[in-house]
């Protein structure tokens, strides 16, 4: 069921929060596992979480924790997974990049580029053979259709009729590289079109737009019995300017992987970024502003012990 | 009967009991339908036969997928070296199946693949490390070689929960099924099988040598001699107990082994025997790693059996 607005809103805002407070821990060194953040990433989270049913499954890649949250609704569990503690939410078996929560539907998550894909098409088809009304939502990044599985998977998916949402999040990054630097631009929709697989775009973080749109491919997708391809355009927050000897003035460096030195919880809930870029920028752009303070002390307030 | 019909009337048996069951694999159900191995599968009305596209690695996704959303499959293979491109399965997704309660009884995946050690196949589609796969990540691994171990490993390992690999042999595609008079003994994991009890040799056959050590063993009873004869039909077993308290008896060991790998049990096994008993013959009968070994030669290896026996009695 769709939530209300208000209750959208704040799911995107506390997904930031517990992720900052995830980054402060990780810059206090309170981790032995590696964990990719994912600053940035929070509308396009908590929007497939929104649409998702009780039978819905959902695949997720090593840059899973906005959706693990969204998904949860809390941190601790997850926190006392990345202390690898027993009550942790996969008894500290999974740690950060293989973290899965059945019981919220998050059936599995790889380390692994383009591994997800087939994993995904298996699932979709376990759902044809017992007529489950659930549909697969399985996540990847732009460096995973560098991956030959991403292709078979999509050909897989397509030619037994399976209902499935692919959605790629590009944020045209692959580790410290940018798209453009490393190979020649992937048409994605183009290559959608010659497997006959409907496409679409989202860009912007409008989290209603999101779930509308999500919503009705979801029911697209099941109806058809075939894949949709939705690419989402997002931008992975964080990075920072390291000075080195062969850079004396700082070079940039995108960020990927561990704590972000450029982000600080005393930050709370601005903007890192003042373009749609940013999720909370661009709520406040679509939402009002007294009503999105309010909701933002609340977090704060909920949050207090752990800031 | 051939063995390749043995396999394929033990497979349709097995298979029509399954409910919620995927059978999957390149022409599994056209053409010589991977040359009889999969001839005339028929499944449940809520299962499903699919002649699927040519994607390794990703049909090797697609078990592990069907495990975790509850449902059986069975990837039948052509020939063992299209499972390199699944490597990534069989360690990294197969690592979190394992790890996790939740998926440990789901459902079963069994992959299938023949291994192509007939020969004559040049430097390529000629790899028989079945161990080498096994080992890469501790899977359960089976070999078929007669119809013993057919019966017992088809019937009992290929549609349970978890995942396994399980391999028949090219090379005995077109023979005569082997028959071994007894099944003295097998373990309950069905990876040491036994077939028959002696005084005067132990054959222990790894791989798919079966065939070399059933000869062997018939050659020596014309002889008036008599042997114990072994098979360990998982690259990844570590339990010989019963063979080294047979060993203790005959204190003559002979073995074979096909493989092309490095990475075999035998040294284990090896080690294991030498240092629980004195030896009074230990033949080793291994295949020879040459200058022509890439080049399309036959793959059997080259066995002088009366030099054998000789040394033997």
């Amino acid at each position: 069921m769709i939530e209300p607005k208000t209750a959208i809103v704040k799911e995107i805002l506390k997904n930031r929060m517990y992720q900052l407070l995830v980054n402060q821990k990780y810059k206090e060194k309170k981790f032995k596992i590696p964990i990719h953040l994912a600053l940035g990433h929070e509308t396009i989270a908590t929007s497939v979480s929104n649409i998702m049913s009780k039978n819905d499954s959902l695949i997720l890649s090593h840059r899973n924790i906005a959706y693990n949250l969204a998904r949860l609704g809390s941190l601790k569990p997850i926190l006392d997974e990345y202390f690898l503690e027993k009550n942790g939410l996969m008894k500290g078996k999974l740690g950060s990049m293989n973290l899965i929560n059945p019981n919220y539907g998050v059936i599995y998550s790889s380390s692994i580029l383009g591994n997800s894909f087939s994993v995904a098409a298996g699932i979709a088809l376990s759902y044809q053979m017992t007529g489950s009304d659930g549909i697969t939502i399985v996540l990847g990044g732009d460096g995973s259709i560098e991956e030959g599985s991403f292709h078979e998977s999509m050909l897989m998916l397509k030619s037994l009729n399976l209902s499935a949402l692919v959605i790629i999040e590009n944020n045209e990054w692959s580790m410290s590289t940018r798209i453009d630097e490393r190979r020649h631009p992937i048409n994605l929709q183009k290559f959608c079109e010659a497997y006959d697989v409907k496409y679409t775009k989202l860009e912007g973080n409008n989290p209603f737009t999101y779930i509308e749109i999500l919503k009705n491919l979801k029911e697209s997708s099941l109806k058809t019995k075939s894949p949709i391809c939705i690419e989402v355009m997002v931008t992975t927050l964080g990075d920072w300017t390291m000075e080195t000897p062969e850079f004396p003035n700082g070079k940039f460096i995108n960020y990927h992987a561990g704590p972000t030195p450029s982000v600080d919880v005393t930050q709370g809930l601005s903007p890192l970024r003042k373009t749609n870029e940013d999720p909370i920028y661009a709520l406040e752009q679509i939402f009002e502003k007294a009503e999105l303070d309010q909701i933002k002390n609340e977090i704060k307030l909920e949050c207090s012990e752990e800031l | 009967m051939k063995y390749i019909e043995f396999v394929n009337n033990l497979i349709k048996q097995e298979v029509i009991k399954h409910d919620n069951l995927v059978l999957f694999g390149q022409n599994i159900n056209a053409g010589s339908c991977l040359g009889g191995l999969t001839r005339g599968l028929k499944v449940k009305e809520n299962s499903k036969i699919i002649n699927s596209t040519n994607s390794e690695n990703s049909l090797c996704g697609l078990g592990f997928g069907l495990l975790m959303g509850g449902t059986h499959s069975v990837f039948f293979m052509k020939q063992l070296d299209f499972l390199l491109l699944g490597i990534d399965h069989l360690v990294n997704t197969f690592n979190i199946i394992r790890n996790m309660d939740y998926f440990k009884s789901k459902a079963s995946f069994t992959i299938m693949p023949i291994i192509v050690d007939n020969g004559y196949q040049g430097p390529q589609s000629s790899l028989n490390n079945f161990s080498d796969f096994c080992s890469i990540a501790r899977v359960s691994g089976y070999t078929i070689t007669n119809k013993s171990d057919a019966e017992k490993i088809i019937s009992s390992e290929l549609i349970k929960p978890g995942f396994r690999i399980i391999c028949v042999s090219q090379r005995l595609f077109q023979e005569e099924l082997l028959i071994p008079e007894k099944l003295e003994y097998v373990n309950k994991e069905n990876t040491v099988f036994q077939y028959s009890v002696g005084q005067d040799a132990t054959i222990v056959c790894f791989n798919l040598s079966f065939p070399y050590g059933f000869e062997l063993s018939k050659r020596l009873k014309n002889k008036g001699a008599s042997c114990s004869l072994f098979t360990i039909n998982s690259p990844v077993e570590y339990d010989w107990s019963k063979i080294i308290d047979d060993l203790k008896i005959t204190k003559k060991l002979v073995i074979f082994e096909d493989s092309k790998s490095v990475n075999t049990n035998v040294p284990a096994f090896l080690s294991d025997s030498l240092a629980s008993c004195k030896l009074d013959k230990k033949i080793i009968i291994k295949r020879k790693i040459d200058e022509s070994w890439l080049n399309p030669i036959s793959d059997a290896l080259e066995i002088n059996y009366d030099e054998i026996v000789s040394q033997l009695l």
